[in-house]
């Protein structure tokens, strides 16, 4: 308590701006304090109040709850949550009786000195000190705490004085972030270790370029921030902040978590066209989105109030989902295993969470009963996509005649009735919902899903579509492929010879077209029969019409209008016809909403229980509002009130600016994660970022970046080695190596061939010959032309069953799920990557093109040059002397009778020397 | 630029210059460390192992190699695995399940109650039963059942094991080829190879511990994901080996560069990083130092065990072996080379064995007997190669799909077919097992009389991979990976080991 003021009082010093030795002195003050508690604490051991997270949970979760916990209550006794461990047990008394540890039969059974009542059965006793802990807090009431990450981040400075209030009028937006370094001191005292002076700016340079924009500094930066010394850091973190690459490079962790790839992941693996979500979250981070309206738009754009072309674009992430096109698969299966995994990334990749293991039983460890899995699945369970073939539902972008023909349509309908009907045309020519797809078909007499794709209508065939509302519904239309001439389609109602409710002839077409079927007028919801005939199929067994989906709609308005059939045809090219596009979310209309049940262990085809979207209690309550749930959802998680959101991204930024989170478990905040090194600062942080930054990345960049604790040079010293050899507690600064696409992107940058060139479909660089070969599937590598070669890696068309394999190498993530973070590998095969692949062959030799051009005339000007473009600072003469070396033995090496080959020679020799350098640890980390 | 030309146009230049002058500069040089020697054994773990790891009760060595060769739970039977993969799910009932029942019952209509419940990939309405398409014969002292086209395999029958039980929950290929070889129809788990080499690293250090080789054409139709190491580091995800360009992707130096100035390239790149790690300290560094230097012996160890062509002539012969092409025969032979030479885990797939009689490739009249014919030889050739050199008793060998085929004649669409071929079946199926301390000439477990159930001996594919940790040293339910909060296993909660088969 008194730690906590002491604390309070030294930051409200700061926040007003008073200097340092202020804080000094408090910290001197609070030194003293903490030996006082201590002592108090001591002194009062017998009566201190224990902690359940700090010293009871690790005793229960080592040596208990696999028996007692949520996947196996054996004896009926669970020690996950307090109203499980009071509960009878199988004996059909409670195991633990608050307050009288000694009638408890939970210690009671760790005291015994039977071997077959002794828990942990069959087990190692716990310890004296163990047991001690255990009785005191039964005799203190066994209360259970909640988990760290649970609790609301609370205002550092304590609820009288709200940061936010503070800085809306007097304070500066450059709000002092030095509270980080004052955590980070506190902690590296107590351990014995201080910080490592501040890197030199070379060092610092590369690092802070690396960390915001992928890419070595510019000769311009390094001049004004190395060479003239003109500008300061925050300079250059503002500058960089600013570059465009700034968001091309934070994509990368953004995309691992959103899982984005392009192509469907499955089996063919075929391509999928989903780049312009990426381009969306490179858009949304050079913005600066807010985080809040970020993960919003991700989860819930398209249910927003007329939601614009991007946050439409941004529903991708859950989209990003697998689907499986081989043949013979149950698409409701799959479609299951999408929304699974769309739960699992939203608690992982957004609230720090796992989820997966409550898919099957209770969570283990923490206060996750197994419903909770599916009150979060029924969140996402109505949305109208189901592993059709095509990905549907897209967003199409039209070309330039299409846009044309949908002006003229649109204008034309808005003459004829209202501007709403024609809102309403534009709408389903871009989106295509809601439309029912022909796997949504449930019965079938001489029809089938071919490839279980599309259904095919044989001779006489029919199939049902299941409930559909046909109130006010005057025509269907559908997209289809006619093989044969002479077919006719009738509607049935409620069965295959029900009343016929319309009919049309069937012709062969080229292609998907649109057939319109007018319809009787009919009330209510029905199950429809489609019914096919064909006198000229020669058989049985061929199809004469597959379709792809059908709409139940009104018809076309402004009948008998001038005008009329020119502007429904193009209304009907322009849905039948295809569209560049991308996938998106929508919601399922009210007569398609699906029921969430709880399934058996995890098994689909095992519903028990019907479930309604809902939080877990130990979170904050969900607020519906009225709203579709999903929308509702994204809301709750975006709220400042959660607890999990801000530190799950705030300990991910950590994690990519020091290699490893203030919780190493980013994926996971619960308690089998890594408990936080720095708590308080975690907190603080995201407090701090919510309130004061209003959920900013960059500010929140900013903030760590300029702390002293980013600064910190990376020499590892002997006392850290042994201290704190993983840099736990930050005693010096982050040096990891460069991720896959960075590695990728210095070598082009420096040596000149690096595309500025941003967004668009993903490029093809070259990759050596058959590395793909995917089953059932035709598509090739074909390297992409020109510059498109040279983009950055981010570009890269991502293929999940076969990785780019010099990015594979450096530890890419596959993105078959969310990606929390890439383990850092060291490897043999990295080296042969950087000697010998082609791509970076290609980059030495421009480099040295460029040494020998721009570096000036001698060779060791010319290795320096290339040196300082990676490393912003002159080599030392050893290593010069080296790679001069270098240069000297390969030209000896190489024979040369006449000056064109000597030349020739010499730029084989720097090619040589480049590429060696581009290997070097140095240019290898950050 | 071409494709060809990426990165090759002053190299390519050089090497026609070489070429005119008839120079024969380029020579390979065998070298250890030419550095001083740094204390690598003095260094703490690096970052490959991560360290929340809490992988089961064994010590992690204090290297900085994640590959250094370790030591498993218990004693080992088998020392490596050789993973006989055929893609596409064989037919039990044309190689190894003889049914004499099933052939009486050829062309009636299958039976209501055996459709009841189940889901098929293709089968609609009522099928037709469908007799095996091959003959079969009991051979050797066990008096094994075993198709007359599988002629060469005869001769082994005596030391493999067959499991007749085993069941499998997925009946689509990617995700069935995903639980045999990771334990989880989901994407993004480890895959048994990558799970055996993180556990007990590889006894060679110039060649990877985890290779991956293909024949049939395509890769297995789950991707690369069945031998990528999912949640582990990457260092342990199986290396594919190719039969065209270089054996491993970018071993091979830049036409031009000769493995001497390779070596002065890498002692240059060395020497900078050894001056760096006095700068930085780090551990990582010296890593780097050795992973240079591994690659480099590699440019030489990789292509050497993968060149067949040395090879005594009696033993291509035994194989069949047919070099310069991708074929499954040249496949069997390397994964022999590669087990001698000390590689943890070869992985071999095979794809074409999706006997739907949708066409001839499928039939299984025509498709499936030349399936057979071009891996038989080979097959046999590995165990009496691998036994001929002491090898098999350490060498744990397994052959086998991802799921079964039904005894019903698939009518794909509800439309009879010209071939015969038949559907996925995941309730039955035949691999077998040999070497590695597993029973010689044994038949574990048994269907009914159609093949269309198992009646005993039921073996899950956890059960198979609980057995496979077994032989090799590990007990499956101790040996996990700690992730997302919570230990995984490849065995996930299940699985038994296969008490019955162990000598």
């Amino acid at each position: 308590m008194i730690f906590l003021i002491s604390r309070t009082i030294s930051i409200i010093v700061r926040m007003k701006k008073t200097r340092i030795k202020y804080l000094t002195k408090f910290l001197k003050f609070f030194g003293l304090l903490i030996i006082i508690v201590l002592i108090v604490r001591t002194y009062n051991g017998s009566s201190a109040q224990i902690d359940y997270n700090a010293d009871v949970k690790p005793i229960l979760n080592q040596h208990c709850i696999s028996c007692h916990g949520g996947v196996k209550q054996s004896n009926g006794f669970s020690l996950l949550s307090r109203t499980d461990a009071l509960a009878p047990t199988d004996s059909g008394k409670p195991a633990i009786i608050p307050g009288l540890p000694d009638s408890s039969e939970f210690i009671h059974r760790i005291l015994s000195n039977d071997p077959d009542e002794r828990m942990p059965y069959e087990k190692e006793a716990l310890s004296g000190e163990e047991i001690g802990i255990l009785k005191k807090w039964v005799k203190q009431g066994a209360e259970w705490g909640i988990h760290w990450a649970y609790r609301p981040v609370q205002n550092p400075l304590g609820a009288s004085n709200d940061i936010s209030m503070m800085s809306a009028g007097a304070v500066s937006p450059d709000v002092d972030q030095s509270f980080i370094d004052d955590y980070v001191l506190q902690k590296l005292k107590s351990v014995g270790l201080s910080m490592n002076p501040e890197a030199s700016r070379p060092e610092l340079l590369r690092r802070v370029s690396y960390d915001l924009t992928g890419i070595p500094a510019s000769d311009d930066l390094v001049k004004r921030f190395v060479v003239d010394q003109s500008i300061g850091f925050e300079e250059v973190v503002n500058e960089l902040l600013n570059n465009q690459s700034y968001g091309e490079k934070w994509a990368s962790m953004w995309l691992d978590i959103a899982r984005y790839a392009d192509s469907k992941g499955f089996e063919r693996d075929q391509n999928r066209s989903i780049w312009a979500y990426r381009d969306y979250v490179i858009r949304s981070l050079n913005s600066d989105l807010p985080y809040d309206q970020f993960i919003i738009e991700q989860i819930a754009g398209d249910l927003l109030d007329h939601p614009t072309d991007d946050q439409l674009i941004a529903t991708g992430f859950h989209r990003n989902t697998t689907t499986n096109d081989e043949g013979g698969t149950d698409n409701e299966e799959f479609r299951i295993k999408a929304v699974m995994d769309r739960v699992n990334t939203t608690w992982e990749g957004l609230l720090g969470t796992t989820m997966a293991c409550v898919q099957c039983h209770g969570h283990p460890y923490d206060p996750f009963p197994h419903e909770t899995y599916y009150q979060s699945f029924a969140f996402l369970n109505n949305t109208r996509d189901a592993d059709t073939h095509p990905d549907y539902p897209r967003l199409n972008f039209l070309d330039s005649s299409s846009q044309k023909k949908l002006k003229e349509l649109t204008n034309w309908v808005a003459e004829q009735t209202t501007s709403e009907k024609a809102d309403e045309i534009e709408q389903f020519v871009k989106v295509v919902q809601p439309v029912i797809y022909s796997l949504e078909m449930d019965d079938f007499d001489n029809s089938e899903l071919y490839d279980t794709k599309y259904l095919g209508l044989r001779k006489n065939g029919w199939a049902r579509i299941p409930h559909v509302d046909l109130e006010e519904k005057t025509v269907l239309l559908i997209r289809g492929v006619g093989s044969r001439t002479g077919g006719q389609l009738s509607l049935h109602l409620d069965g295959p010879g029900g009343l016929v409710i319309g009919t049309k002839n069937i012709p062969k077409t080229k292609g998907y077209h649109i057939i319109e079927i007018p319809l009787a007028e009919t009330e209510g919801t029905h199950d429809i029969y489609v019914h096919y005939k064909n006198s000229s199929l020669e058989s049985r067994d061929i199809p004469g019409l597959m379709i792809d989906w059908l709409y139940f709609t009104s018809a076309f308005p402004g009948a008998n209008k001038q005008g009329h059939r020119r502007n429904k045809d193009f209304f009907y090219e322009l849905i039948s016809r295809h569209h560049d596009h991308t996938l998106i979310m929508t919601e399922n209309p009210p007569e398609r909403q699906r029921k969430t049940h709880v399934f058996d262990r995890g098994n689909w085809l095992i519903k028990s229980l019907e479930v309604q979207p809902n939080v877990p209690k130990v979170l904050p309550q969900i607020e519906t509002k009225n709203q579709v749930p999903r929308l509702a959802f994204a809301e709750w998680i975006a709220d400042e009130g959660n607890p999990l959101t801000a530190r799950t991204f705030v300990n991910r930024i950590w994690e990519q600016l020091f290699g490893r989170g203030i919780a190493l478990t980013t994926e996971d905040l619960g308690s089998q994660g890594s408990p936080p090194s720095h708590l308080e600062l975690l907190d603080h942080l995201s407090y701090f970022w919510m309130h004061d930054q209003d959920w900013s990345i960059k500010e929140l960049l900013k903030a760590i970046i300029l702390s002293k604790t980013y600064r910190q040079s990376s020499y590892i010293s002997e006392n850290a080695l042994i201290k704190d050899p993983d840099n736990i507690f930050l005693s010096r600064g982050p040096r990891v190596r460069l991720s896959a696409e960075q590695v990728r992107d210095q070598a082009l940058s420096i040596s000149g061939l690096l595309s500025t060139k941003m967004y668009g479909p993903p490029v093809m660089p070259f990759q050596p010959e058959d590395v793909w070969q995917t089953p059932y599937n035709a598509q090739k590598w074909s390297m992409s032309p020109g510059e498109d070669q040279y983009r950055r890696a981010i570009y890269t068309m991502m293929k999940r069953s076969s990785l780019y394999p010099s990015m594979e190498t450096f530890d890419l993530s596959g993105r078959q799920v969310c990606v929390s973070r890439r383990i850092r590998t060291n490897t043999p095969l990295q080296a042969l990557v950087t000697l010998n692949d082609p791509v970076f062959v290609e980059a030495s030799e421009h480099l040295a093109k460029k040494m020998m051009e721009e570096g000036g005339k001698d060779i060791s000007d010319q290795i320096a040059f290339a040196y300082c473009q990676g490393m912003h600072k002159e080599i030392s003469p050893g290593k010069l002397d080296i790679m001069i070396n270098l240069f000297k033995t390969t030209m000896n090496e190489l024979q040369s009778e006449n000056d064109s080959e000597l030349s020739l020679n010499r730029e084989l020799a720097m090619t040589t020397v480049a590429n060696a350098i581009l290997n070097l640890d140095e240019f290898l980390n950050k | 630029m071409k494709k060809d030309e990426v990165g090759k146009g002053l190299f390519n230049e050089y090497r026609l210059r070489m070429g005119r002058l008839n120079s024969r500069r380029v020579f390979l040089q065998q070298c250890g460390l030419s550095l001083g020697t740094l204390a690598l054994s003095t260094i703490l773990p690096g970052g490959c192992v991560p360290a929340n790891d809490i992988n089961s009760n064994r010590s992690q060595p204090n290297s900085l190699n994640p590959l250094d060769p370790r030591n498993a739970h218990f004693a080992a039977r088998a020392k490596s695995v050789i993973y006989l993969h055929m893609a596409g799910a064989p037919s039990q009932f044309e190689m190894f399940d003889y049914k004499p029942v099933l052939n009486e019952l050829h062309g009636k209509e299958c039976p209501p109650s055996l459709l009841e419940g189940k889901r098929f990939a293709f089968i609609r309405g009522t099928p037709k039963m469908l007799g095996s398409q091959s003959r079969f014969k009991q051979y050797g002292e066990s008096g094994a059942w075993v198709s007359e086209h599988l002629p060469h395999f005869t001769q082994i029958v005596d030391d493999v094991t067959f499991l007749r039980g085993m069941y499998t929950d997925q009946f689509n290929h990617a995700p069935a080829q995903l639980m045999m070889h990771t334990g989880s129809a989901q994407l993004g788990r480890p895959s048994l190879g990558s799970w055996v080499t993180y556990g007990l690293g590889s006894e060679n250090q110039n060649l990877p511990g985890f290779v991956v080789l293909t024949s049939g054409g395509v890769n297995p139709d789950a991707g690369k994901q069945v031998w990528g190491s999912g949640f582990l580091p990457s260092v342990y995800q199986g290396v594919q080996c190719r039969s065209k360009g270089d054996p491993v992707l970018y071993l091979g130096n830049p036409d031009g560069i000769s493995r001497d100035v390779r070596r002065k390239a890498i002692d240059a790149i060395n020497s900078v990083n050894k001056m760096t790690y006095e700068e930085f300290n780090d551990p990582e560094t010296v890593a780097r130092i050795a992973q240079y230097e591994m690659a480099f012996r590699m440019q030489v160890s990789v292509p050497e065990v993968m060149d067949i062509s040395k090879e005594p002539d009696y033993i291509k012969d035994l194989y069949g072996v047919r070099p310069g092409k991708e074929s499954f025969a040249n496949n069997a032979l390397l994964a022999r080379k590669l087990v001698e030479n000390g590689v943890r885990f070869v992985q071999l797939f095979d794809w074409g064995w999706d006997t739907h009689g949708v066409g001839k490739d499928t039939a299984l009249e025509i498709g499936h007997i030349n399936k057979c014919r071009d891996t038989d030889k080979a097959i046999t050739a590995l165990i009496l190669d691998l036994k001929q050199r002491g090898l098999l008793e350490e060498t744990l060998v397994i052959w086998g799909g991802e799921f079964g085929r039904t005894p019903m004649q698939e009518n794909r669409n509800g439309v009879d077919q010209i071939y015969t071929g038949r559907d996925h079946h995941p309730d039955a199926f035949t691999i077998w097992m040999a070497g590695g301390g597993i029973k010689r000439g044994y038949s574990h477990g048994a269907t009914d009389e159609i093949g269309y159930e198992i009646v005993s001996g039921k073996t899950s594919i956890h059960d198979l991979h609980a057995t496979i940790l077994n032989q090799l040293g590990f007990d499956h339910e101790q040996f996990t990976h700690q992730f997302q909060g919570r230990p995984f296993r490849l065995t996930d909660v299940e699985g038994e080991v296969i008490k019955d088969i162990l000598a």
